[in-house]
């Protein structure tokens, strides 16, 4: 298990642990964290699972794909340096208690 | 007695619910000898490997009983970067802002098809409605020409099924396959001849940094693109009316406000999922709940169990339309989550505010009903309802 903190959009942070291969995006629909829709399922054909990472642990995460890159074009709040996809991030003990933000709106 | 999982059977085709508890309670890793693979049941562990497409592989098919010559040239059928490649083709057409504009020509054709069934107290769901939306909304979407439509129909539900006997594709749904395929290859022929600002225009004619897709490649994806838009669209149309005709409150509650129909929706994704089962092909061994999977196995991901799952879901097997399922395995998940999700939810939508404009009230008529036989997915060959 990893344990991640998501920040939702109203500023609860609720800590989930996530087990370990899971995406993020998965950790936070299987335990109701609001602020992510993930329409396409994980699939990277979206836009609508976006979170904002933690700025001091961006060197901790898997660089982002060239279709992320791309996709991150399309989220709905503002794109920032921290922006990521949170199904193309896979929980693994590297990112043991990272936090991540959840923007205001997905779509 | 010991436990058996056979999903060619047509008591899995009707009811596997009560199997897949067994599976996830006592045997969460199970070696089927009819299929001749093993089973993940749970939905951890179905999350886990739909994610790990290093380990397990969709290259050598996801279908349960794979079509011959398919497996490597379809977006289901292949892993990144291959995957990855056609996709960035493809999914643009699909997202949901990019889908706006067939809003109306669905709405239009779902009308029609409702108006049909005004004043009758009795008719087919299948037959009468849904296969008539679904094939035309598709030959809008791809700008398919009109006048096959209902063998291009009959063929799409033929190739999905299996034979429960020899538990293989038999001839006449591998002939119903190679039409399809006759039937895609012309449509790509017309369209590289002229050119429209269509999908398959776009897709039969791409390069990517000057690699053209294989023909195969071009031919078995938009085949594929016509199953799962007639098959997969209308088998899940079904299942939801089955579950509105048979919970009487959530179908009273849609009918008087209809923004609770994509509520209805997820939960019948989650309750009836319809592809049930899906496949993947082991790179590497894997140790799972004390057995060993070797490299070379394959591995059935059983969506339809993962969403009735207890350890996820509370009370599973009650049908909540206020339950809200996030993270359901209806549409699958992890890198090869269905492409058509978005338009298939909102072809749903729009065809059962239409229909329900016309029809409000409807109970099925027959107790048991004749269940397609396939081990991938699952929903009734016909459905007929009388109108109340």
């Amino acid at each position: 298990m990893v344990r991640i903190t998501y920040v939702e959009p109203s500023g609860t942070a609720r800590t989930i642990d996530v087990p370990e291969g899971w995406s993020l995006m998965q950790g936070a629909t299987a335990n109701g964290v609001a602020g992510i829709v993930a329409e396409c399922g994980g699939s990277c054909a979206c836009a609508t699972c976006h979170c904002y990472v933690d700025e001091a642990r961006l060197a901790d995460l898997p660089v982002a794909s060239d279709t992320e890159v791309a996709m991150l074009d399309f989220v709905a709040a503002e794109r920032r340096q921290t922006s990521r996809l949170s199904c193309q991030i896979r929980a693994t003990g590297a990112l043991e208690g990272l936090v991540v933000r959840l923007p205001e709106t997905q779509d | 007695m010991t436990f058996t999982f056979d999903p060619y059977s047509p008591a899995v085709d009707a009811n596997p619910f009560a199997l897949y508890k067994t599976l996830r309670d006592e045997h969460p890793c199970f070696w089927s000898e009819q299929a001749q693979m093993w089973v993940l049941s749970r939905y951890a562990d179905i999350i886990a490997a739909g994610q790990n497409w290093q380990t397990y592989s969709s290259a050598k098919g996801n279908l349960m009983t794979e079509l011959p010559d398919r497996a490597g040239a379809t977006l289901g059928t292949t892993d990144p970067p291959r995957h990855d490649r056609l996709r960035g083709l493809v999914q643009h057409a699909f997202m949901k802002r990019n889908l706006e504009a067939l809003a109306d020509p669905m709405r239009a054709i779902a009308r029609d098809a409702a108006e049909a069934l005004r004043g009758r107290d009795r008719f087919e769901f299948i037959e009468d409605f849904s296969s008539k939306y679904t094939v035309r909304v598709l030959f809008a979407a791809l700008g398919l020409p009109l006048g096959d439509e209902q063998t291009v129909r009959d063929k799409a539900v033929l190739m999905v099924q299996s034979d429960p006997k020899t538990r293989a594709k038999g001839p006449e749904h591998i002939a119903a396959y190679n039409w399809m395929q006759d039937y895609a290859a012309g449509v790509i022929a017309e369209r590289r001849a002229r050119p429209q600002n269509d999908l398959i225009s776009h897709f039969s004619t791409a390069e990517i940094d000057g690699d053209k897709l294989d023909e195969r490649e071009v031919l078995l994806t938009t085949t594929t693109l016509i199953m799962a838009g007639i098959e997969s669209l209308g088998g899940f149309m079904t299942m939801l009316a089955l579950n509105l005709a048979d919970f009487d409150d959530a179908r009273r509650a849609v009918v008087a406000d209809p923004a609770l129909l994509p509520d209805a929706v997820e939960e019948s994704l989650r309750f009836n999922t319809s592809a049930q089962r899906f496949r993947r092909c082991l790179q590497k061994d894997v140790e799972l709940h004390g057995k060993t999977m070797k490299a070379g196995d394959f591995v059935c991901l059983a969506y339809g169990s993962g969403n009735r799952d207890e350890r996820q879901w509370p009370n599973p097997d009650v049908y909540d339309l206020s339950r809200k399922p996030r993270g359901h395995l209806g549409f699958g998940g992890g890198v090869h989550a269905c492409l058509g999700s978005a338009i298939a939810r909102i072809a749903i939508r729009i065809a059962f505010e239409e229909f329900h404009k016309v029809v409000p009230n409807y109970r099925r008529t027959e107790r048991d009903l004749p269940w397609m036989p396939s081990s991938t997915f699952r929903s009734p060959l016909r459905l007929e309802f009388a109108v109340h």
